[in-house]
């Protein structure tokens, strides 16, 4: 068993979705879906609200159990192995919420430990310069803090994790332009460094910047699947508008 | 765990709230803890002057008549017991010494309450009352935001998708909302055993009782630190789980020992006072008189001695009648108080098996018994106290009937006991019972707090899975 789990650690596909179906009693949220995501690459799921993107996210996250299929991390089911498989995950919602008493450092410091990873000061401190956070907010206490430079203690988390995969949800939403573009050179530095990227976004812009792969999703389905750089942005935004526009027709 | 607990507690520290309550209860505790060792140093310099007075003036009345002494009387005291000053229980209402005399069973008299004005009914702040009422209140106030903030913060995602397990989050959490108010219970308790063990003419002082009762309320926290995190588990806004929380706060501490109070009473009523007497008049009636030797009883027990011992004149007896009859009419007496205060004290352990079945609404009430036995401030161990004053009393009467028995000389009306004989009457002394005792009267208390603390924990641990 404990030789299967080693193998399964470094398996090629980071992340993986088999025919993964999620209904809430009538109502299907995800239907079918199907996709792998290798070390080093970005998929960005693109879809309305309501495509099935977050449930996708939460059905990886094992915060929701899938109704048929299987989800996988680094080749681990998660809904066998739910704890396993969240030590190579970083998760970023929407609004990455920490501790507002307790300083980034002791955030980070936190999370870090929870993960059964320690360092020290000094490290951590490193972890959150590396992740673009400003000296001076190291030691201050989070609760006056900016959603980006919430946003970077959680980049500073996978950094400090050495996570093989990092989902992130809408992580861009509400951010400036200056920290949505940080948040994305971020972004690119980790995909270098060979994670695995799931991103739920709206944004068409960024996704095209920075993703390797780009999934359009409605009513729970994968209505279009391409590598980025197959499609120029233009192209990118009549498939997508075509999509929702079919959606809204019906 | 351990960087859960840690993180909660530099969480708790950082919160001026939490610091206010715990300033206001820590203030409380402490002139509870001054008035309490005032009024216990008071009361106990009372009660050995009391009892070395009352045993001289017995020792030193001279010659004198026993049955004359007898109706002269003596004090029974009860003592002032060291971890009284921790728990007060009923003694403020209970009397702390009671007249012993010929033919009479007394009730204990000089209650404290009695020496107050009515002011009193307000009750007084101790120690215990700290610990029983106020300590939830911090345990609530530390606890019950431990899962809604996470919730309300929206960090208990990032928190689940760390891969923490949720027994290990929950017992983090759960341990966390403990160990401040045991770390204060501790201190508390360590602080009482050394002022208790410093004080002079202390009562029946150990440090195992002591530790008993910390156990107890050590136990007690944890059964309101799991329901705490418990309902915060199932809250979905702090503001839920802190109204949650207080509810079951005021139903644990006030309103089931109302509810308890007012249908134990109920159910089982004390006779009025007068009902009481005029029972035992008509019983004592019935009976032998030990003055009146022209009843029918005192005839009946002349005609059966003379045949006894084979005589036909009580002046041919080989002791004195008199005090024979009298001790005779003593033990009669004595019978009919057993029988009726046998009667108030079913009535008691009725009241309180009503008040007990009860504690499987409030972990409280278990408590509540519990540390009054161990401080020895019940009504229970009041009852062993008059039981053992009573029958100081008989003992007493026996000594003196038979003097005038055995020494006086038949139809001697002037007969006087002599003086150095009144110091052979043992002291009247009193044993509270032992711990082991205490516990094993307690064990219903025990077994109800254990499954107050099984149950709601198992409800945690199934709960925090499905979180």
């Amino acid at each position: 068993m404990a030789n299967t789990k080693l193998k399964k650690q470094n398996y090629k596909h980071m992340i993986t979705t088999k025919n993964l179906t999620k209904k809430y009693g009538d109502f299907t949220a995800v239907n079918n879906l199907s996709f792998n995501i290798q070390s080093g690459e970005i998929l960005c799921l693109l879809g309305a609200n309501g495509a099935g993107k977050s449930t996708t996210i939460n059905s990886l996250l094992n915060f929701i159990e899938p109704t048929s299929g299987k989800v996988e991390i680094n080749g681990l089911d998660v809904v066998k192995y739910p704890l396993k498989t969240k030590t190579f995950i970083t998760y970023i919602p929407e609004n990455l919420m920490l501790y507002p008493t307790l300083t980034a450092v002791e955030n980070l410091d936190y999370f870090t430990k929870l993960s059964r990873k320690t360092f020290n000061k000094t490290e951590l401190k490193a972890f959150l310069t590396e992740a673009g956070l400003q000296e001076e907010a190291h030691d201050k206490r989070v609760k006056a803090f900016s959603k980006g430079m919430r946003q970077k203690v959680g980049i500073a988390l996978a950094i400090a994790k050495d996570s093989k995969v990092l989902l992130l949800d809408e992580p861009t939403s509400g951010l400036d332009p200056k920290s949505s573009n940080e948040f994305m050179e971020l972004l690119t530095k980790m995909k270098n460094k060979g994670v695995a990227i799931l991103m739920a976004t709206h944004d068409l812009f960024r996704a095209k910047e920075v993703s390797t792969h780009i999934g359009i999703m409605r009513s729970g389905m994968l209505q279009k699947y391409s590598k980025t750089t197959d499609l120029s942005l233009k192209e990118l935004e009549t498939i997508y508008l075509d999509i929702m526009n079919f959606k809204h027709v019906n | 765990m351990k960087n859960i607990i840690f993180k909660e507690l530099k969480e708790l520290t950082r919160d001026g709230r939490f610091k206010i309550v715990l300033g206001i209860s820590l203030i409380l505790l402490v002139i509870a803890s001054i008035t309490g060792i005032s009024q216990y140093k008071k009361n106990n310099e009372q009660y050995v002057a009391s009892t070395n007075t009352e045993r001289t003036i017995w020792e030193t009345q001279g010659d004198k008549n026993p049955h004359s002494a007898a109706h002269y009387g003596t004090y029974a005291f009860k003592p002032k017991f060291a971890l009284s000053l921790f728990d007060y229980g009923v003694t403020k209402y209970t009397g702390n010494s009671i007249f012993l005399e010929a033919h009479n069973r007394n009730e204990a008299s000089f209650s404290e309450a009695s020496d107050q004005t009515s002011l009193a009914r307000f009750g007084t702040l101790s120690i215990n009352f700290v610990l029983m009422y106020l300590f939830p209140l911090i345990i609530i106030l530390i606890g019950y935001n431990s899962y809604t903030k996470e919730k309300e913060h929206r960090t208990f995602t990032l928190l689940k998708s760390q891969g923490v397990h949720p027994v290990k989050l929950a017992l983090g959490k759960w341990f966390a909302t403990f160990i401040p108010i045991f770390i204060l219970t501790n201190l508390i308790f360590l602080t009482i055993g050394l002022v208790l063990s410093n004080l002079d003419n202390l009562a029946f002082f150990s440090w195992s009782s002591l530790l008993t009762l910390f156990a107890s309320y050590s136990f007690y926290y944890l059964i309101i630190t799991t329901l705490t995190v418990l309902i915060s588990m199932w809250s979905k806004s702090s503001g839920m789980a802190l109204v949650s929380s207080l509810m079951l706060w005021i139903v644990f501490s006030f309103i089931t020992p109302k509810i308890a109070t007012n249908v134990a009473n109920t159910n089982h009523p004390y006779p009025s006072k007068l009902e009481f007497e005029s029972r035992i008049i008509e019983d004592r009636k019935n009976g032998l008189d030990g003055h009146n030797p022209w009843n029918e009883a005192a005839k009946k027990l002349e005609e059966e001695t003379l045949r006894e011992y084979g005589v036909d004149s009580l002046h041919k007896l080989p002791f004195n009648y008199a005090g024979y009859r009298m001790q005779k009419g003593e033990e009669h007496e004595a019978l009919v108080y057993q029988k009726h205060y046998a009667i108030l004290n079913d009535i008691a352990l009725n009241q309180n098996n009503t008040y007990k079945s009860l504690s499987f609404v409030s972990p409280f009430v278990p408590l509540r018994f519990l540390s009054m036995d161990l401080a020895n401030t019940s009504d229970n161990l009041h009852w062993k106290f008059t039981q053992a004053a009573e029958q100081y009393r008989i003992e007493t009467q026996k000594f003196l009937n038979y003097d005038i028995k055995d020494n006086a000389k038949v139809g001697e009306r002037g007969y006087k006991m002599k003086a150095d004989k009144f110091k052979e009457l043992p002291k009247f002394n009193f044993t509270p019972p032992s711990l082991s005792q205490i516990l094993k009267e307690n064990r219903s208390n025990l077994l109800v707090l254990l499954l107050w603390f099984v149950f709601p924990f198992i409800g945690l641990i199934i709960t925090s899975k499905k979180l």
